[in-house]
């Protein structure tokens, strides 16, 4: 059963501010709720106050110019990046990924600054948008601040907020020509959360087809989406052959720190992190020469 | 969901042994403890918070030892609930002690834990990676312990 708790439904990003200050650590901001209210139905999260931001319209758009890249409003949802367009163009990982995520209903009301908030290893945005090296604008009243995502996880369902800090937008920068992007998760089901997951970004030297520069990025394999330097180094500066691709998902599933759970045992968990990244690695490898 | 692991302090057997029985040693190296009291020769009554991210449960419990062979060997049986009511588990644990030469001792555990409730829906995913780090901060806390009594 939910606890009683007081409901503001600001409309701007100043009032979202001044009610985060005024109620301290005692509120907690809710957008689409598909993760929150989950964890509050169950009793587990019972906030004093909800700051219901589903409204500030201001921070629902998408936009893009190739030398800013792509700027996602923090409110905006699953489903709109996924039928996007523009997305589908510049971006076909980030529609891939969300075909993947969840249910459409979820979809249709879960925001992609809820998913990145919320903290889940096990959440698909994140690796994908580390892939793409994106960056994360944080809002509070004292002023903002940009910081890699990759850097935003601290610990499982917990990110780099300060008290009244929320996000408000996600930058992705435009990939650098002969550069391909993939990403994939490990589902019995379409839709669920991924057992593992890997997202992977290769780009290629015009010319020799020497990788210039990887990006591998996991989920479910530890406490925070996971990105593995040990394993781009492995790739960055060869031509890339499968047997890199091979070592590189070994290298991932040393590092990596999986859980196990009644879906998989951490040793299954690393066994089929070294499977995505190969897999993933080569789609990427493909898209890079532009196949 | 079974949970196993080891850990190595430096000490004697005996010191090691006597430290995990100690009720004023568990609470101060227990992450979150907030009260661990023994009742009698084999009884503790517990009050362990956890936190994950803004989630926190408190766990208040019993656990009894049923079997102890000092130095080496300690079974427990461990029975209790959230606070909130989120979730009842019950818990059985094998815990060995073993001398590895050079003044260290291994410690291996091996638990056997049920939740029923709101918390078994949450997922073990998220209570495991959470034992692996109260594992680690109780091992450091206890090995300064034990070199603090020398």
């Amino acid at each position: 059963m939910m606890k009683d708790f007081e409901y503001f439904s600001p409309k701007t990003v100043e009032e979202v501010l001044s009610l985060l200050s005024e109620h301290g650590g005692e509120a907690k901001i809710i957008a689409g709720g598909q993760s929150m209210l989950v964890v509050m139905r169950q009793g587990l999260l019972s906030p004093e106050y909800v700051v219901d931001i589903k409204g500030v319209s201001a921070l629902d758009y998408m936009s893009y110019d190739e030398r800013e890249g792509l700027r996602i409003g923090a409110l905006t949802t699953h489903r709109v990046i996924e039928k996007s367009a523009l997305i589908q163009e510049h971006f076909r990982v980030l529609s891939e990924m969300e075909r993947n995520l969840a249910t459409i209903q979820t979809r249709n009301w879960g925001t992609i600054g809820g998913n990145l908030c919320h903290g889940d290893p096990s959440g698909d945005p994140a690796p994908v948008l580390i892939a793409l090296d994106a960056k994360l604008r944080l809002k509070s009243l004292s002023g903002e601040r940009v910081v890699a995502l990759e850097a935003f996880g601290k610990d499982m369902l917990e990110v780099d907020l300060e008290p009244g800090e929320i996000l408000v937008e996600i930058q992705v920068p435009t990939p650098r020509p002969f550069t391909g992007v993939a990403h994939e998760k490990l589902m019995a089901v379409q839709g669920d959360a991924g057992i593992v997951g890997a997202a992977v970004s290769i780009t290629l030297k015009p010319g020799d087809g020497v990788c210039e520069d990887a990006r591998v990025v996991l989920s479910n394999a530890a406490s925070v989406p996971l990105r593995v330097k040990e394993a781009e180094k492995r790739l960055i500066g060869k031509v890339l052959k499968e047997q890199l691709l091979v070592e590189a998902g070994e290298v991932a599933s040393a590092v990596a720190d999986p859980p196990g759970d009644i879906h998989g045992t951490a040793k299954y968990r690393r066994e089929m992190l070294k499977v995505f990244v190969r897999r993933v690695g080569a789609r990427a490898l493909e898209r890079a020469k532009g196949r | 969901m079974l949970m196993e692991g080891k850990i190595i302090l430096r000490g004697s057997i005996e010191k090691v042994w006597e430290r995990l029985l100690d009720a004023e040693t568990l609470v101060s190296c227990i992450p979150g403890a907030e009260k661990i009291e023994r009742i009698d020769e084999k009884t503790y009554d517990c009050v362990v918070k956890q936190k994950v991210g803004p989630i926190s449960v408190k766990f208040k419990f019993k656990s009894v030892l049923t079997k102890t062979e000092p130095p080496r060997h300690l079974e427990i049986a461990g029975e209790g609930e959230d606070i909130a009511k989120a979730g009842h588990f019950v818990q059985k644990s094998i815990v060995d002690l073993r001398e590895r030469g050079g003044g260290e001792v291994e410690v291996s555990y091996k638990s056997d834990v049920n939740i029923v409730g709101k918390l078994a829906m949450f997922g073990d995913r998220i209570m495991r990676a959470k034992a692996k780090k109260v594992e680690e901060e109780f091992t450091k806390a206890l090995q300064e312990r034990l070199e603090g009594i020398g």
